[in-house]
């Protein structure tokens, strides 16, 4: 071992005897500033999952959604509108979409109810696929109980569930209901040849302004959604969820850096007189000074630790208990699902450097002034 | 040899407060001998201490250890000089509570990054030369007046100290304790260290393992007795 580590090893070996001394104290200072790395992480890590979750999902959306707008709300559009989209140079598919909302005052939650596009997802008829909200939001107590909508007192229709979708894409699947395209123009009592809206695949994602452009030409009395902004509207939406948590992190910081303030206003009457009689044995300041860094940086960086590693159990082990109700709120469907372990290096660089820099700042500004004093104030 | 020359000390310099602790003092100090500052409270022994072992500097005058002047050396050297020359004994004994007894003793060798095992094994054969063997992993706050003054010696002597400084060391202590620490000190003059004292103790200075008195009021030198 290098003279250097030798030395390092040495204060660390006595900047832990110390610390051990004041255990309590010391262990109250982990606790909080845990605490306060652990609301921040865990907001930043729920935050980042979020915004993946949000990103697989439009991954799966469609380049361009076709409305009709009839008096400025959304209407059904016609089967002839798909022609009109299919002629434009670069729309490789256009595929009229059934969808809409159903309330069911049983349990007092709206579902989306939906024909898939895909062929494989399709229910048979008097068949439906649900998300894991529903079974919950009805109090299903067995695997095949049945699932029954009643649009107004008196009517009530059948289903058999085929099948309860996985918690991996709880966030948006969470109140599905997916039939097949003869129950949803029953049960809507849609007409044939409507559809809700016509979902267009586009080649070449650059070429979306032109198409719309056209497109516009052809149906001046459509509205067209391009995928980015479902973005957009995504990010506003996680934007504001973020929002809350930001404020929680902000009280959160604001709490330490009270706690840092109150750190670097000085030093107990003990530690300086420590201080003296290091300095005067033989201790210089630069060694005074090493020995507090190794103090600061032991008591923050095991607090970042602490807090960074309960963060990342909170968010990813129990789906972020704490946050979810106010954050992950689908009406009175909550969706119950895993967030994908997933962390930003840069958020959590970020997280070191306001919290660990500060706080290891904080602690030397008082010792440097004291380890610069004459040792021989400890003889008087 | 410590010599001091024209030394004066004034703290608070140009404040209403400001103090003239030493003045004009000139004073050799033997090597390998026992040397006891003497004089009432407040007429600068503990001043003059604090500047023989480099943890003052003088206000004016110059002071040399081994014919180097030390007195004008930047703050570095000094603890340099403090870390590898001199060994304190401080009159409250200033051990780091809550530490044991023989992390106080390696505590001056610390910044040094010694070999921590040989580091351990010369502050244990220390504590057994002054009796402390058994009490070392002991917190410093358990032992009694006597043992703090001895744990307080083998953490002054841990780098090897040619010269041991001691502040009031029998201040606190009863007959029976002072001899003790009277015959340690005569066992490290005999290993040919330099002890300097200040007391106002007569069972120190009139002891016969002192070798010279220097007596003090007012700040100045008033006798010197060998």
């Amino acid at each position: 071992m290098t003279p250097f580590l030798r030395r390092q090893r040495a204060l660390a070996d006595y900047t832990l005897a110390a610390l051990a001394r004041r255990r309590g104290k010391n262990l109250a200072l982990v606790v909080i500033f845990s605490v306060i790395v652990f609301v921040v992480a865990s907001a930043m890590l729920f935050s980042a999952a979020l915004q993946r979750e949000a990103d697989l999902v439009l991954a799966e959306a469609p380049e361009l959604i076709v409305q009709q707008l009839v008096l400025g709300r959304q209407d059904l559009i016609a089967e002839t509108e798909i022609a009109k989209l299919t002629a434009i140079r670069g729309v490789t598919a256009a595929k009229g979409r059934l969808w809409g909302y159903f309330y069911d005052r049983i349990s007092g939650a709206n579902y989306t109810v939906m024909v898939p596009d895909d062929p494989a997802m399709m229910p048979e008829p008097g068949t439906v696929a649900v998300g894991e909200g529903i079974p919950r939001a009805r109090g299903f107590t067995f695997a095949q109980a049945p699932l029954f909508l009643s649009r107004w007192p008196g009517e009530l229709q059948k289903f058999a569930v085929a099948r309860t979708f996985d918690s991996d894409s709880a966030l948006v699947s969470s109140d599905l209901v997916l039939m097949a395209e003869s129950d949803f123009r029953r049960f809507f009592e849609v007409p044939p040849g409507v559809y809700t809206d016509i979902a267009v695949s586009i080649r070449n994602p650059r070429e979306i302004a032109t198409i719309v452009e056209k497109a516009t030409r052809a149906m001046p009395a459509a509205r067209f959604v391009t995928r980015d902004d479902i973005a957009r509207t995504y990010q506003k939406l996680f934007s504001w969820r973020e929002g809350l948590l930001v404020a929680l992190a902000g009280a959160a910081i604001l709490a330490f850096a009270i706690f840092a303030a109150e750190k670097a206003s000085g030093l107990s009457a003990e530690e300086a007189r420590e201080i003296g009689v290091l300095k005067a044995i033989g201790w210089d300041s630069s060694d005074v000074i090493a020995m507090k860094l190794w103090e600061g940086a032991l008591i923050a960086i095991g607090a970042f630790l602490i807090g960074t590693v309960a963060a990342y159990l909170h968010v990813f082990g129990t789906g972020a208990a704490l946050f979810a109700p106010v954050l992950k709120g689908w009406s009175v469907i909550y969706p119950d699902f895993r967030l994908a372990p997933q962390i930003d290096g840069m958020q959590l660089t970020a997280l070191f450097l306001i919290t660990v820099v500060p706080y290891v700042a904080a602690t030397l500004v008082p010792i440097w002034r004291a380890a610069s004093a004459d040792p021989d104030q400890i003889m008087r | 040899m410590i010599s001091l020359q024209s030394v004066s000390k004034l703290y608070n310099e140009g404040r209403p407060n400001e103090v003239q602790a030493l003045r004009d003092i000139d004073l050799e100090i033997a090597p390998r001998a026992v040397t006891v500052f003497k004089g009432p409270s407040g007429s600068g022994k503990t001043t003059l201490l604090s500047i023989v072992g480099c943890m003052a500097r003088p206000s004016t005058g110059r002071v040399f250890v081994d014919g180097q002047m030390v007195s004008g050396l930047p703050e570095k050297f000094l603890t340099e000089q403090r870390r590898t020359t001199f060994g304190f004994v401080f009159q409250r004994f200033n051990l780091i509570r809550g530490l044991s007894v023989l992390e106080n003793v390696m505590l001056p060798a610390v910044p040094l990054g010694p070999d921590h095992a040989a580091l351990r094994r010369r502050a244990l054969d220390r504590l057994e030369q002054l009796g402390l063997g058994a009490k070392a992993d002991m917190k410093v706050e358990y032992l009694s007046g006597g043992e703090t003054q001895r744990a307080a010696i083998a953490r002054a002597l841990i780098n090897d100290a040619r010269i041991l400084i001691a502040d009031e060391p029998t201040a606190n202590l009863d007959t029976e304790l002072t001899h003790r620490f009277l015959e340690i000190v005569a066992a490290l003059r005999d290993e040919g260290r330099t002890v300097i004292m200040t007391s106002h103790d007569p069972r120190i200075w009139e002891a016969d393992m002192v070798n010279a008195v220097i007596e003090m009021q007012d700040g100045r030198i008033s006798g010197a007795f060998a």
